[in-house]
């Protein structure tokens, strides 16, 4: 747990400090907390992928990304495993071929990983009181979801031929924009919502494991 | 009848004869068989063995309904980032003009040959997701000795899933005693409220992380420190033998695939050249 500094607020480099005598160890509530995170992201990603497809994994507005980043911003490696698992199962569910889903892994694994380092090595405030702390967010969003788009559909779909050169921009916009847009809209809140409240519980990751 | 993953099977269906290793086996490799075969003939046959297979195992064929809207968004997709974004290619064969774009023969050539290498896929994974249980999944990862975690994790996560969707249908019919009703909004709006949804879901999620960890640890689980290297028992398979009606099926799966390279690369089996749908088609819409 963090130590207050001034009367019960924490501050933003307080969140990811650990305290003198304090120990953090990896425990079963890690373990349980990755399953749920792949539960939780397996039913949001399928809605995202079923209610806005684009093809082959691709959405126009995917709300899978929400658990993706806000999980790997609280729970560290744990969220980050989460958030690679998890689309493989909603988009097998939402009929994306199964070698196909698991070439987005390193896509995914991205996304989820940079936010967390983000906000881990520039000591943002997860419950976003700065507008520093948003631009963090947002800077993370925005390069992860690219590189996620360049590999996704330069390298996942061209290499399986399921798209022609001239129809590559329409899909790199559509899983750039479809993260970014859903991002925008559900991380920003998730995280100025629950941040107080995942801070406070034993689950939360302060570095990366525990 | 028994719940799968994506809907029922009887009790008595002839798919239980199986072991769990050799479905999921099935779906691994057989779903490579689409990306080796270019022949879209040879990938519908591969379609229709699939289905007859679901039918076999007294799958409910109304299922495949929903996957109907799936394949046509796959085919307006492929047909958009083929035809309409196949840019412009005098050296091709020019079949005619869509609202004023050139569609070329070499164009739907190419989408039909990657619409039928997407389609069994699909059909395979529906197959799988029809006919396996969670616990056939795990028996399955236990069987190829998948560390007990990784397979408690995956188990956890699928039972997960099932209570997300459930506590999802809770926190909606709440939202609608409170008066919350998204009928006759617009898109966005609807979309902007989703997240009202998903904060009460991730709530409830930590609560039962914190539940779930408590009754692990006093049942004696841990998956790290000493307590974690105890041997456990795989009480699991011991529902489940591997029959030699097993091993031949895994064998012949092997085998199938190693005769569709040798035939594909060294017979040029299952290539275009060899098409007989596609000069055919080709004929109809370049001569007619």
């Amino acid at each position: 747990m963090a130590i207050a500094s001034n009367r019960g607020k924490i501050t933003a480099e307080e969140i990811w400090a650990v305290a003198p005598g304090e120990r953090r160890q990896v425990g079963v509530i890690h373990i349980v907390i990755t399953a749920l995170l792949i539960g939780i992201g397996f039913v949001v990603g399928a809605f995202g992928s079923i209610s806005f497809p684009l093809g082959f994994g691709v959405n126009f507005f995917w709300t899978g990304i929400a658990v993706q980043q806000v999980g790997s911003i609280w729970f560290g490696i744990w969220g980050v495993i989460a958030g690679t698992i998890f689309p493989f199962f909603s988009n097998a569910i939402a009929g994306t071929p199964f070698y196909v889903s698991a070439a987005y892994i390193p896509a995914n694994l991205f996304q989820a990983f940079l936010p967390a380092f983000a906000f881990r090595y520039f000591k943002g405030d997860i419950r976003l009181n700065r507008s520093r702390d948003f631009v963090i967010l947002i800077g993370a969003m925005v390069i992860s979801s690219a590189v996620g788009a360049l590999w996704s559909v330069l390298v996942v779909l061209r290499s399986f031929g399921l798209l022609t050169t001239n129809s590559v921009p329409l899909f790199l916009w559509g899983w750039f924009g479809g993260n970014v847009l859903a991002g925008l809209v559900f991380n920003i809140i998730l995280l100025k919502a629950l941040s107080g409240v995942v801070i406070r519980s034993t689950a939360f990751v302060k570095r990366w494991l525990a | 009848m028994n719940k799968t993953l994506l809907g029922y099977v009887p009790e008595r269906s002839p798919i239980y004869a199986i072991h769990p290793f050799v479905k999921l086996f099935f779906l691994l490799v057989a779903s490579l068989f689409p990306l080796f075969i270019s022949a879209p003939e040879w990938n519908f046959g591969l379609i229709i063995f699939v289905l007859l297979l679901m039918l076999y195992s007294r799958i409910d064929m109304r299922i495949m309904r929903i996957y109907v809207p799936v394949a046509i968004s796959m085919a307006s997709i492929i047909f958009l980032a083929y035809v309409v974004l196949g840019g412009f290619h005098p050296e091709f064969a020019e079949i005619g003009s869509l609202l004023g774009i050139r569609v070329y023969w070499e164009r739907i050539r190419d989408a039909i040959v990657v619409y039928f290498r997407i389609l069994p896929m699909i059909v395979m994974m529906v197959f799988f997701l029809n006919t396996s249980r969670e616990r056939d999944v795990i028996v399955a990862m236990r069987t190829l000795r998948i560390p007990f975690v990784v397979t408690y994790v995956f188990a956890m996560a699928l039972r997960s899933a099932g209570m997300v969707i459930e506590d999802f249908g809770i926190v909606r019919q709440a939202e609608q005693a409170r008066g919350f009703d998204t009928h006759g909004k617009s898109l966005p709006y609807r979309l902007r409220k989703y997240v009202m949804y998903m904060i009460p879901l991730f709530a409830l999620s930590l609560r039962r992380a914190e539940e779930f960890s408590n009754a692990l640890i006093a049942r004696g689980f841990a998956f790290t420190g000493p307590a974690s290297k105890t041997k456990r028992a795989d009480y699991i398979l011991t529902h489940y033998r591997f029959t030699r009606l097993d091993a031949v099926l895994t064998a012949l799966i092997g085998l199938a695939f190693a005769a569709l390279l040798v035939l594909r690369y060294g017979f040029g089996w299952f290539t275009l050249d060899r098409s007989v749908f596609l000069p055919w088609l080709e004929n109809l819409l370049l001569h007619r």
